[in-house]
């Protein structure tokens, strides 16, 4: 297929069955909206697409910048978008919670502004919290920006009404499913979904999901926070329920792995809290029904949100040289030395010095003629085998001589015969008044 | 289930408040409102910010910042243990040194008078500079009335930020950390009076990325004076690592939930006056944010501390405390709040109960939990014990003075059992900020007298804060 631009290829994106022998739901037809086809990998292209697409005119004379409370998806398209049409974008947000969406918002130009933690201690005549106070500045008309507003606008609950509900009822051959099941985040794709499949039929049973309190599923809202979203409307929705990030996982996880549906957590979520939804109600049906739920983005971007939660998931082998495996053997084998020894020892054998601290430590005070390798990378060099020969003397130096105890714990098990570590570090060695040098 | 949000209670509190007949005496011979303190909790806290040194390997000092509290009792159990003390007013010093704090252990920080300056400089406190100004100032007492070098922080604000940009509310505190020419040619001038001990900062955030953040300048700034031939040695991280007043964290999501559906409208008010905490319903939205301390958190005090020493740095990825070893740089913290942690509660007697209204001997200057936005419940200690049926209902909490505003807390509170004329209710772990800080004399009602409780022969001893001192005049004996 052949596009001129590619905010053309944004919608159209293919509804795919499950398979029952998955959900195991035995009188309903399960149906995935594959949003993360969308070009920019979301749900949230539709949405930022159709909130910018009449400003874009003229906005680069003007200076605009584009501006938006998001620190997902959403932002992930504008910049993408603001970038094609030579407009800058910033990201205003509480925290950046998803590292791989931050570096990725980086690498694409966008400039993250972070707002400030609450105070600790309070001033309860201030009530202008600093979100508010932002708010009033890049929504003043002449202000030089573009606020997309997605949590209050309009056009983000038509981009769905306009696309993503006709569609689905398009290849549902013309019908409207009986349940639709979507996660709320500003509430736009599953209100404009929603509106569009109750018009055509009445009957549509809609469920919202939101996250339970104080879990965290990224690009969705808790029960409280939905509150918050001027687009969130109770009455879209025939129940509202709650989902735990491990719900979420587990739904991603069967996509991920028996679906080949590379669905992020809010996708999983939704396939969760849809069979978890839909078990109860398959039980008394005597006929078919179907039912729909979104898949909004992919898996990639949530690598270390996965492996903070699962790391079994991530499980690697245990390298064998390394000081976690050290016994307590290994490290009563290792030597230490003193700091007035270490001084005759260097000034007779010139031992290889190694100051295992940071670099900015090690550029402001050292011993002289010691080299630094910090911790973290001659524990990489050590996987390797020995970085010295065997013959050649070694003295390991750190803060206060624990990791150079460890250190020299490991290069004796793995044979070098005269490592030694600086006993009490470089701490000890400066309390003593031995020489530190800079350069 | 009622919105309850009952106060987290430990080990030697706990046991106090099982002591109804005492309380009840002490507040009868003491009047109400009366404020309890625990000195030897405080010492115990002091021991778990050590503890967190230990664990990174750090030297430096845990200085307790004086300003959450008053009592004599709590500064002079201090004196006995290794902390130091923050003391940000002239008085606040003469009260550290009649406590028994060599000057070695005094720092001075906030703004300060000439007095204040000469005092801290003539006994050889630390002084914790909030501008050049201030240092210059300081260099000028000591050349002119010929006084020893004195050991000088420099306190910095402003810190930018790499990749993100974390704003923070902007300080009143502090020198530019993005310009500190002029702070090193000041030290530079007056190298012969000050003696420059390192970079210091405090922020007024829950948010540790901002301190991280702040922290990682401090370093930069650190270096940079290293390179400028200065020899910089501390690093001090201020205060506001916070306590965690509530005993269980679905109370708080609960309660602030119910409050969500309150200022919608959705379920009747738990507020007085239907008061949002800075919520409001604009069309059926919530909007505004929710300013109170967050009274659940899963991370405070000590783990607070350490949580922010094993943040990785963002330039240099590897943890903000092993950076901080690795320079050889002693740390230095200011707690207030979170060494009160469980050192004290506020006694109120109950004088009227009309309905859901329930009138104390005390108002809310006395237990300060509107000013610090601070949401917690009583523990209702009834003059007489009754094993009634639990039947929870809700209560306002009025104060003594003639304003329509003097609440306790607009929040309406739930007791297990109604309150009658005579008990009384207790505040737990007011001791940081909430118990003296705002107290006032309006209308000439009486300000809460303090009281030292420590265990002792098998059960608890009291004396008045004036009268406690860190010695039992029986070791000879031991
Ligand atoms: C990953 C993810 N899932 C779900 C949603 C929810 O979509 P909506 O904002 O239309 O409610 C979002 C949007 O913010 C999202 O980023
Ligand atoms: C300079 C300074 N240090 C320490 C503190 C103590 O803060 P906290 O009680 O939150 O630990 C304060 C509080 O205002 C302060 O201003």
């Amino acid at each position: 297929m052949r596009y001129e631009t590619v905010t053309d290829v944004i919608g159209n994106t293919p509804l795919v069955r499950i398979d029952a022998a998955v959900h195991g739901l035995r009188n309903i037809d399960l149906y995935a909206k594959m949003e993360l086809f969308n070009p920019f990998g979301s749900v949230k292209d539709r949405a930022a697409w159709n909130m910018v697409r009449d400003r874009l005119p003229g906005a680069a004379e003007r200076g605009e910048t584009v501006v938006e409370l998001s620190s997902g998806n959403t932002a992930k398209a504008l910049a993408v978008i603001a970038g094609m049409h030579g407009l800058p974008f910033r990201s205003v947000t509480n925290r950046m919670k998803v590292p791989e969406i931050k570096d990725l918002l980086l690498l694409l130009g966008a400039q993250i502004d972070e707002l400030p933690g609450r105070s600790e201690c309070l001033d309860p005549a201030d009530t202008d919290d600093p979100l508010t106070r932002m708010y009033r500045t890049v929504s003043a008309a002449g202000g030089g920006y573009l606020h997309t507003d997605q949590y209050f606008n309009p056009r983000n609950v038509e981009a769905h009404a306009r696309g993503t509900g006709p569609e689905i009822i398009a290849d549902l051959d013309g019908r409207a499913p009986d349940y639709f099941i979507a996660c709320v985040g500003t509430a736009g794709s599953s209100s404009g979904v929603a509106r569009v499949l109750r018009g055509h039929d009445p009957a549509v049973t809609v469920v919202g999901l939101v996250a339970e309190k104080s879990d965290f599923i990224p690009g969705i809202r808790d029960i409280d926070e939905v509150h918050e979203v001027g687009l969130f409307d109770p009455e879209v929705y025939d129940t509202i329920e709650a989902i735990s990030s491990a719900e979420a996982i587990d739904g991603l996880l069967t996509l991920v792995r028996r679906c080949g549906t590379l669905a992020g957590p809010t996708g999983g979520g939704a396939y969760q809290g849809a069979v978890r939804y839909l078990r109860g109600v398959d039980a008394e049906l005597t006929e078919r029904r179907t039912a729909v739920f979104i898949v909004c983005d992919r898996v990639e971007s949530y690598m270390s949100y996965l492996r903070e939660r699962r790391p079994e998931l991530f499980a690697q082998a245990a390298r064998p040289q390394s000081v976690r495996s050290l016994t307590t053997d290994d490290l009563a084998a290792a030597r230490t030395i003193g700091v007035g020894d270490a001084q005759e020892w260097i000034d007779k054998e010139v031992p290889l010095v190694v100051d295992l601290r940071s670099p900015f430590a090690y550029r402001a005070l050292h011993i002289d003629g010691s080299i630094n390798i910090v911790d973290d990378l001659f524990g990489e060099m050590l996987h390797g085998g020995l970085p010295f020969g065997r013959r050649q003397p070694v003295l390991l130096v750190c803060p206060v001589g624990e990791k150079s105890a460890q250190y020299a714990a490991l290069l004796t098990r793995m044979g070098h015969p005269d490592v030694r570590s600086l006993q009490g570090g470089v701490i000890a060695w400066r309390d003593a008044g031995a020489e530190l040098v800079r350069d | 289930m009622a919105p309850y949000l009952q106060p987290r209670v430990e080990d030697d509190l706990r046991s106090l408040l099982d002591e109804h007949a005492l309380l009840h005496q002490l507040v009868d011979g003491l009047g109400s409102p009366l404020n309890l303190v625990l000195p030897d909790r405080l010492v115990r806290n002091v021991a778990a910010f050590r503890a967190v040194h230990r664990k990174h390997h750090l030297g430096g000092g845990v200085w307790f910042a004086h300003k959450a509290n008053r009592s004599h009792a709590l500064v002079r159990a201090l004196a006995a243990t290794d902390a130091g003390i923050d003391v940000a007013s002239l008085g606040e010093l003469q009260h550290a040194l009649a406590a028994g704090f060599a000057p070695e252990r005094i720092m001075a920080t906030g703004p300060k008078s000439p007095e204040f300056l000469w005092l801290a400089a003539r006994t050889g406190a630390v002084v914790n500079a909030d501008s050049t100004v201030e240092l210059a100032d300081l260099a000028g007492i000591v050349a002119a009335h010929g006084l020893p070098p004195v050991r000088v922080l420099a306190r910095l604000s402003g810190f930018a930020s790499t990749g993100t940009n974390v704003l923070t509310r902007t300080s009143r505190f502090g020198i530019a950390a993005g310009d500190l020419t002029g702070l090193w040619e000041t030290l530079e001038k007056h190298a012969g009076q000050l003696d420059f001990l390192g970079v210091a900062y405090h922020l007024d955030t829950v948010g540790l990325p901002e301190k991280a953040i702040a922290l990682e300048g401090c370093l930069h700034a650190m270096d940079e004076a290293h390179q400028r031939g200065l020899r910089p040695r501390a690093v001090d991280v201020g205060g506001g690592f916070g306590v965690n007043y509530l005993a269980d964290a679905r109370q708080w999501e609960a309660w602030t939930s119910e409050l969500t559906g309150a200022v919608l409208g959705r379920r009747p008010p738990i507020t007085w006056n239907e008061h949002g905490y800075g919520l409001r319903n604009e069309g059926g939205t919530v909007r505004g944010a929710l300013s109170v301390y967050p009274a659940h958190r899963s991370v405070a005090g000590p783990d607070y501390l350490d949580r922010l020493l094993s943040t990785p740095s963002a330039v240099h990825r590897r943890p903000l405390g092993t950076l901080l070893l690795d320079s050889l740089y002693d740390l230095h913290t200011e707690p207030g709040r979170a060494l009160l942690d469980q050192c004290g509660a506020t006694a109120l007697r109950v004088e009227e109960v009309r309905g859901d209204l329930v009138r104390l001997a005390g108002n809310g200057g006395d237990v300060a939990l509107e000013q610090h936005g601070v949401l917690m419940d009583p523990i209702l200690v009834p003059r007489t014990r009754t094993e009634q049926a639990v039947d929870p209902s809700g209560f306002f909490l009025l104060g003594n003075l003639c304003l329509e505003a003097d609440l306790l807390t607009r929040r309406k509170v739930f007791l297990p059992q109604p309150p009658r004329p005579g008990d009384l209710l207790v505040f737990v772990n007011t001791a940081g900020y909430l118990m003296d800080f705002s107290a006032g004399d309006a209308l000439m009602q009486p300000t809460a007298r303090t009281v030292a409780v420590s265990r002792g022969g098998g059960g608890w001893r009291w004396r008045l804060d004036e009268q406690y001192w860190p010695v039992t005049g029986r070791e000879g004996t031991a």
